[in-house]
């Protein structure tokens, strides 16, 4: 493993420990623009967005949604969930990538 | 910039995995390109992309934002290697975070996976014949979220005229709205965290700067 690899798993150490920030950062801010509630946005735009609340339903088995623990909503849970969700995360992305690599096969 | 399922109807969604085919058969064979040395590193840049779009950042109207990173994955490996390993991380935060969406996975992957990394390393390229590689790198980053966002808010606000019931809002409402998120917040953000990214691997290891530069279209 190379130098700048390594000192990227470093960085990837510091950023999961810190990853909270993300989210004390804008804790009384609004969703991103576009990915509100459906049934929020529906009440806002005063329509029946009937597309929406079906597709909306797609796929309802998400293991951490928000990046968090579902139930842990105050600061101090809702950090420790975020952090919980960085390293579950980052194992899954490297697990993937990993294994995509195994089945393609690099040439050397 | 994640579109979540409902805002795009069917038709869309099903024609932006049309369009991701080609670009993921050939970014997934471009994988046997990979140095063995660039394995690691390319894993590492996959899971630091994924942290840093967990770093929202507040955007004055409200909103928030976040930097993907695919900059610097292309100008590093290439943009084929950032469209493989940006649409990993977007599956897996569709899977099992709930961020972005199944029906509108290739959607996100178009923007985040195609359009941002091979803007920015076009960018990259460009700019660098007058400029210095990091701010070359530092604007490529800017100009590539820049468009991404804008790119998504198009992708939003046609939605209303292809079939209603979804995304309500047309383009006149969506496109300045992302395009002021990423150019006041998440933009400027990418560049710094991309030029400091560029200039500590030119100062610390040259040699694979030049690796990627030369591999990185190979195929």
């Amino acid at each position: 493993m190379d130098r700048l690899t390594k000192t990227f798993l470093v960085i990837i150490g510091v950023m999961i420990i810190l990853s909270p920030i993300g989210i004390l950062l804008v804790w009384n801010y609004g969703d991103a623009w576009g990915e509100w509630d459906p049934g929020d946005l529906a009440g806002q735009v005063h329509e029946k967005l009937t597309g929406m609340e079906k597709l909306s339903n797609a796929w309802t088995h998400a293991l951490l949604p928000d990046y968090n623990v579902p139930g842990w909503e105050d600061k101090l849970h809702a950090s420790i969930g975020y952090i919980i969700s960085a390293v579950v995360g980052v194992a899954l992305v490297l697990g993937a990538y990993y294994g995509l690599v195994k089945l393609v096969g690099s040439s050397s | 910039m994640h579109i979540p399922d409902g805002y795009l109807g069917p038709y869309t969604c099903v024609l932006f995995y049309i369009v991701m085919i080609p670009f993921w058969y050939r970014g997934i064979k471009w994988l046997k390109n990979l140095h063995p040395r660039q394995v690691p590193l390319l894993g590492v840049l996959t899971a630091f992309s994924f942290l840093v779009m967990m770093y929202n950042l507040p955007v004055p109207d409200g909103t928030t934002a976040h930097i993907v990173g695919g900059t610097i994955i292309a100008i590093l490996i290439g943009p084929w290697a950032a469209t493989v390993s940006i649409s990993i991380v977007l599956l897996i935060q569709a899977l099992f975070f709930g961020d972005g969406g199944i029906t509108t996975y290739a959607a996100n992957a178009f923007n985040m996976a195609v359009v941002l990394p091979f803007v920015g390393y076009y960018t990259y390229r460009l700019l660098r014949k007058k400029l210095s590689d990091v701010a070359a790198a530092g604007i490529g980053a800017y100009v590539a979220l820049v468009t991404a966002a804008i790119v998504a808010g198009f992708e939003f606000g046609l939605q209303p005229y292809i079939q209603p019931g979804y995304c309500p809002y047309t383009f006149w409402v969506s496109v300045p709205a992302m395009a002021f998120a990423h150019l006041v917040t998440a933009g400027p953000a990418a560049a710094v965290v991309t030029a400091t990214v560029l200039w500590y691997v030119k100062k610390s290891q040259p040699e694979l700067f030049s690796m990627g530069e030369a591999e990185a279209l190979r195929g």
